[in-house]
């Protein structure tokens, strides 16, 4: 505590020298941890920005020449950047469903089980989240496979046509959405149930008496109270759900058909190791961060002003 | 900020009893045990799947009988002499045991920077801290290739575990229960003349085992099921963890679906059996502290 107050007194340059000792401490045992942020995501940060100005094929033989904006301006006459752009929303838009409003449903449909039966589909339901992604990858593309697969083994035996899930342009991207909200759905059910669970029955108790009907209890109890946490996840959703269906495009579609599963991160990829041009790597990159980074912020100014809490 | 947003829900995710109410107990709790019944089906059939396939014989991998006829590991042998998964699994251990470790220790080492100090631009470090959150891996991709390839770390597994020295996760969840943690025992500790060296590992530390062990968890279960980086610097299977070993199999074979499963299945394997020995904590520590 004396030591708290001290520092807060340093206007005194006297005192200043004296705590000096101490004063270096923290800085010592933030070192380790400063020096990696900044060597693995700050600095190259920065690089990303000044690599954008040129042009270079990431040969260190080969020079570095400066264009200015011709990178940025490249990539916004791109077709292909606005395919991307416009993937990127529809993988926001169709997670959305998955990762929240399905699980909101499931959690306040199913709050009234017994703990017991509750803890058992809870270790199930949570299963996908730690299965590794690549693993997630391999297996769905087995299911989904157009010959042999078990899905479609179902869809020819209800007396449809096997539906080629991963090579037609049209259903490509929902397939890859879906893989990813599979991973989702499980983990998004246990925050809301939690939540929910969390409730003061006697909310809803006195809401009762008061003669509020089912659907009025949800709609003005429960979901104000869920909001903070509905609000988490429509934000983790719409600021990581493209992020996290890299894997399954580069293992399963690879971008295509046709560009047809192509989001922004995807395309980052593969301006930089595929077509190994730095200058249009690190341009789109620094778009994205930009563009990811004013989503960030609405995002959290949405969140101060409409979550909701009890006390 | 993951974390602060979380853990407000889920701190209190504790059981809380709940009064039976009158209505809707009887067949809306069967309906509820449906959907929850097809939603674990979705959740788990590929699961079984994977390992159901992994153990037909090569002559009845495209059965579709729920449980095989006759279990074989012929997959396993095969999957085993097309790549050395053995060893990317060996690599993917130490890359994930080392990570976790040095993770912890830096996590603590700057929480208790926070938790003990005021110090000047204290607020601010701690901000750009938690705004690492916000740069997408792929935008810093290309400098931290390059910066590997400086280095000539390339194809290496130390250069799998470098940009793993430190994660804001781990610092910011560490910071948060230690601001928790009582001022007077630190008081006294100090007063008993304990450095702050010491106090760090004797008195903060031992206190924080809860926390600490759900970090491991999800650092330990996060490094060994990431993909994007190993991907960028892998070159060969020697030099590479398991989930690219998979990535290569589906490339060089993508058809040989018992083999694949059987490589998935060894590689999930570790993971599976934590979360069923340790299946409570696991989905605990999850929850905590957000998705990653």
């Amino acid at each position: 505590m004396a030591q708290l107050s001290v520092s807060r007194l340093d206007a005194a340059p006297v005192r200043r020298r004296r705590s000096g000792n101490w004063r270096i401490s923290p800085w010592l045992y933030l070192a380790p941890a400063i020096v990696t942020l900044v060597v693995w995501i700050y600095w190259p940060l920065v690089d990303a920005l000044r690599l954008s100005f040129y042009q270079w094929n990431m040969l260190p033989s080969s020079p570095q020449t400066y264009v200015g904006l011709d990178n940025y301006v490249r990539i916004f006459s791109l077709p292909k950047f606005w395919q991307a752009l416009r993937n990127t929303a529809v993988y926001v838009l169709g997670l959305l469903p998955l990762a929240v409003l399905i699980p909101l449903a499931i959690a306040i449909y199913t709050h009234d089980l017994p703990a017991r039966s509750r803890n058992i589909y809870r270790a199930i339901i949570f299963v996908p989240m730690i299965i590794a992604p690549v693993v997630a990858a391999a297996v769905w593309r087995w299911l989904l496979d157009p010959g042999y697969g078990m899905v479609n083994a179902g869809i020819t035996w209800l007396g449809f046509d096997p539906v080629k899930f991963l090579t037609d342009p049209k259903v490509a991207i929902w397939t890859v959405i879906v893989i990813t909200g599979w991973k989702l759905i499980g983990f998004s059910t246990l925050i809301l149930s939690a939540a929910n669970a969390n409730i003061n029955p006697s909310l809803i108790e006195a809401a009762r008496m008061d003669g509020a009907s089912k659907w009025e209890i949800i709609r003005d109890v429960r979901l104000p109270l869920l909001s903070s946490s509905i609000l988490f996840l429509v934000m983790m959703t719409i600021l990581l759900g493209a992020q996290w269906s890299f894997t399954y495009i580069n293992v399963l579609t690879g971008g295509g058909p046709l560009g047809a599963t192509t989001n922004i991160y995807y395309l980052l990829w593969d301006f930089g190791f595929s077509s190994m041009s730095v200058g249009w790597g690190s341009a789109s990159a620094v778009i994205l961060f930009i563009g990811f980074g004013a989503v960030a912020f609405v995002l959290f100014h949405f969140i101060d002003r409409f979550s909701f809490h009890d006390n | 900020m993951t974390t602060e947003a979380i853990s407000r829900p889920l701190a209190a995710a504790r059981p809380r009893l709940r009064r039976k109410t009158a209505e809707g107990v009887g067949i809306n709790s069967a309906a509820g045990h449906l959907v929850m019944v097809l939603l674990s089906l979705f959740c788990l059939f590929p699961v079984y799947w994977m390992v159901v396939t992994s153990l037909r014989p090569a002559n009845a991998i495209f059965e579709t009988s729920l449980w095989p006829s006759s279990i074989s590991l012929d997959n396993y042998a095969y999957a085993l002499n097309a790549i050395p998964i053995v060893r990317m699994l060996i690599n993917t251990f130490i890359v994930s045991i080392v990570v976790t470790v040095i993770q912890l220790f830096t996590g603590l080492l700057a929480a208790y920077a926070f938790a003990r100090w005021r110090f000047r631009f204290d607020k601010l470090v701690y901000t750009a801290v938690a705004l690492t959150w916000l740069v997408p891996f792929q935008v810093v991709m290309i400098p931290n290739y390059l910066l590997v390839a400086q280095m000539g770390l390339l194809d290496s597994v130390v250069a799998l575990i470098l940009p793993h020295f430190a994660s804001a996760l781990a610092i910011l969840l560490l910071a948060q229960s230690m601001r928790g943690f009582p001022k007077e025992v630190l008081e006294a500790a100090r007063m008993d003349g304990a450095r702050s060296w010491r106090i760090l590992w004797e008195v903060m530390t031992p206190n924080l085992r809860g926390t600490i062990a759900s970090l491991a968890i999800l650092i330990f279960i996060s490094t060994w099921n990431e993909y994007f980086w190993p991907l960028l610097l892998s070159r060969t299977a020697e030099n590479s963890v398991v989930q690219i070993g998979i990535q290569m199999f589906m490339t060089s074979e993508g058809n040989a679906w018992g083999p694949l499963m059987a490589a998935s299945t060894m590689a999930s394997l570790p993971i599976l059996i934590i979360y069923i020995v340790l299946q409570r904590q696991v989905v605990q520590s999850f929850m905590k502290s957000g998705i990653r």
